[in-house]
């Protein structure tokens, strides 16, 4: 019963202020009067190139796709009441990327086809793994506990990457390619990748704000879930569809970054509750601040080259997951 | 006020529930009774309709398994139990949640100020109102069980279904649990069925209840009616004289 609306005052500036950091700093650092004035396009023409036509649409890529694996945890953490779970740690992340990865190899990566096949592969690649996930989980333990699915979840991932660098060894011309976007990159893309990823972020986010109320009853269980009327199984199922669309196309679009989807729902939760209908909106923006900040330091730590995203990510990451881990154990 | 005529339920072509039929007046309470896989729990659930059931259940005339899922929520709560929560909803927030089957409109639409109201009254009901702002996740068992029956009373269920939902709880909690039950069963239009592990809380439940032996009902009536052997027999023990040598050891309790 409090008053968010301080909070959200907040998170607007935080994102504003990273995305114009990200714009702002590079190998040519540019004042936060310049960079605003190049985005309402005013200022001198090579500054303007470089903020609206060069950074500009890596900072909306890293913005968006941070937002979208931000909403895909938080669905997929409900759906499978696992504080714990996340597309990435299924295995939807690996998944889908062997999806795109099919593509490049295939030498259809390239232009307007592209642009459709890669993220559709990957929207494929995504929804057969978790499917098969699942599926190996339930049947491993009929109760599917969070274990039980975290573990298969995390084979997956393994085996799917391994396949990954397998292609990789077997297209040498692709290798390289396959290699930066195994760990997500942003690096030089245009307008089509964010606004495709716009596009799909923006109908998906929809249709779980819609769904919030069904999420929030499905984090208490499917018992629960089905004493209220909601009938857990087809939400469940619709729900997981959704968020491998949604992780499929941000994958395609930079590679596989993980645990942003991971920890952008917990920090939204904790600062703005746990409802769906502000964790979800939170969450969006909290990742994909988050991501655009994971990138200024991928290009800017070790000038002039540039550290895949994904391992600034899983650097700050993976100590935040063991704390939640260990934080949920200490509690029992 | 139900009606459970001739039902049938099972898993993968088995029955596991067979041929029960029982009816159940206004503020009446059924305690039903068995032992492990007598059937207790799918009963409840070929009710609700939650397992695809064979036979007719009807809830003040109307067949419940016709029901839209939604219509049924508003009637029905199935009351389990929680044990852990892992996502830090407030209390407010998780009891508010029973309003959804009552919720009216379309998409994006938002609980009402009667809903809000419904579902502070439960929440002071139940003493939870100094608890309301705490997040789920930081209470006791015993506390997070009182706010899932807050919840359940917020459902403004006509009919509810207990389901073991005080395995976990200390005899305290377990006892105020079932006095609330009571209270609430008494009301003008409700009544409640009851799966209780222990036998003396169900038999504290309610004087009527149902007895279970591999999916059949072997015994419907008063408790204090039932034939003691049939009991034992179903039981597998000596029930009679197990509870004769339980209160014997209170009764000499401090010497």
């Amino acid at each position: 019963m409090s008053k968010p609306a301080g909070k959200y005052g907040a998170l607007a500036a935080f994102a504003l202020l990273s995305v114009l950091l990200g714009v702002g700093v590079g190998s040519v650092t540019v004042p936060p009067g310049e960079v605003l004035a190049a985005l309402l396009g005013a200022g001198e023409e090579s500054t303007r190139t470089l903020i609206v036509h060069l950074r500009l649409p890596r900072v909306a890529l890293a913005f968006l796709t941070g937002a979208a694996l931000a909403v895909g945890g938080t669905v997929m953490q409900s759906v499978l009441e696992n504080p714990l779970a996340s597309p990435f740690g299924l295995g939807v992340s690996a998944g889908a990327g062997l999806g795109a990865t099919g593509v490049m190899v295939a030498g259809a990566s390239a232009g307007a086809l592209g642009s459709v096949l890669m993220p559709a592969a990957g929207f494929a690649g995504g929804v057969l793994t978790v499917l098969l996930v699942l599926s190996l989980a339930r049947a491993l333990d009929r109760r599917i506990s969070n274990v039980t699915v975290v573990l298969t979840g995390m084979v997956a991932s393994l085996f799917f990457s391994a396949v990954m660098d397998l292609m990789a060894a077997m297209s040498p011309e692709y290798a390289q390619r396959i290699g930066l976007w195994q760990m997500g990159s942003f690096a030089s893309r245009g307008w089509r990748g964010p606004a495709v990823l716009a596009a799909v972020l923006a109908l998906c986010l929809a249709a779980f704000l819609a769904y919030a109320p069904e999420l929030d009853l499905l984090t208490f269980g499917d018992e629960q879930a089905r004493t209220m009327g909601v009938d857990p199984r087809r939400a469940r199922r619709r729900l997981i569809v959704l968020v491998s669309v949604l992780t499929g196309a941000a994958v395609a679009f930079s590679g596989i970054i993980g645990f942003v989807d991971l920890i952008a729902p917990h920090v939204a939760r904790r600062l703005f509750g746990a409802r769906h209908r502000h964790t979800l909106p939170a969450g969006a923006v909290l990742g994909g601040s988050f991501m655009v900040l994971c990138d200024l330091a991928a290009r800017t730590l070790a000038a002039p080259r540039e550290i895949p995203v994904g391992a600034v990510t899983a650097l700050l990451g993976a100590p935040f997951f063991l704390w939640i881990f260990f934080a949920k154990r200490g509690r029992r | 006020m139900l009606v459970v005529e001739n039902l049938s339920c099972g898993y993968g072509g088995e029955d596991v529930v067979k041929d029960v039929s029982f009816t159940l007046p206004e503020n009446g309470r059924l305690a039903v009774l068995g032992p492990n896989g007598s059937g207790k729990t799918t009963l409840l659930r070929a009710i609700t309709g939650f397992l695809p059931a064979r036979g007719k259940v009807t809830l003040d005339g109307t067949g419940l398994h016709a029901m839209s899922a939604r219509e049924r929520g508003a009637a029905v709560a199935v009351l389990g139990q929680m044990i852990s929560a892992y996502f830090a909803y407030t209390v407010y927030e998780t009891v508010l949640m029973g309003r959804y089957p009552h919720r009216r409109g379309g998409l994006f639409s938002r609980p009402d100020a009667a809903d809000r109201q419904i579902a502070q009254d439960a929440i002071r009901r139940l003493g939870l109102w100094e608890e309301r702002d705490r997040p789920v996740t930081e209470l006791s068992g015993g506390q997070l069980q009182r706010v899932l029956l807050a919840r359940t009373f917020a459902q403004t269920p006509r009919l509810i279904l207990l389901d073991e939902p005080a395995n976990h709880l200390d005899l305290k909690f377990r006892v105020e649990l079932v006095e609330e039950l009571k209270a609430w069963a008494a009301m003008p239009g409700h009544a409640a069925v009851g799966v209780f592990h222990d036998l003396d809380l169900a038999l504290d439940f309610a004087g009527t209840v149902l007895l279970m032996d591999g999916g059949r009902a072997v015994y419907l009536g008063r408790a204090s009616e039932m034939d003691p052997a049939l009991l034992s027999r179903v039981f597998g023990l000596d029930v009679p004289s197990y509870m004769r040598r339980c209160r014997e050891r209170w009764e000499t309790l401090g010497g």
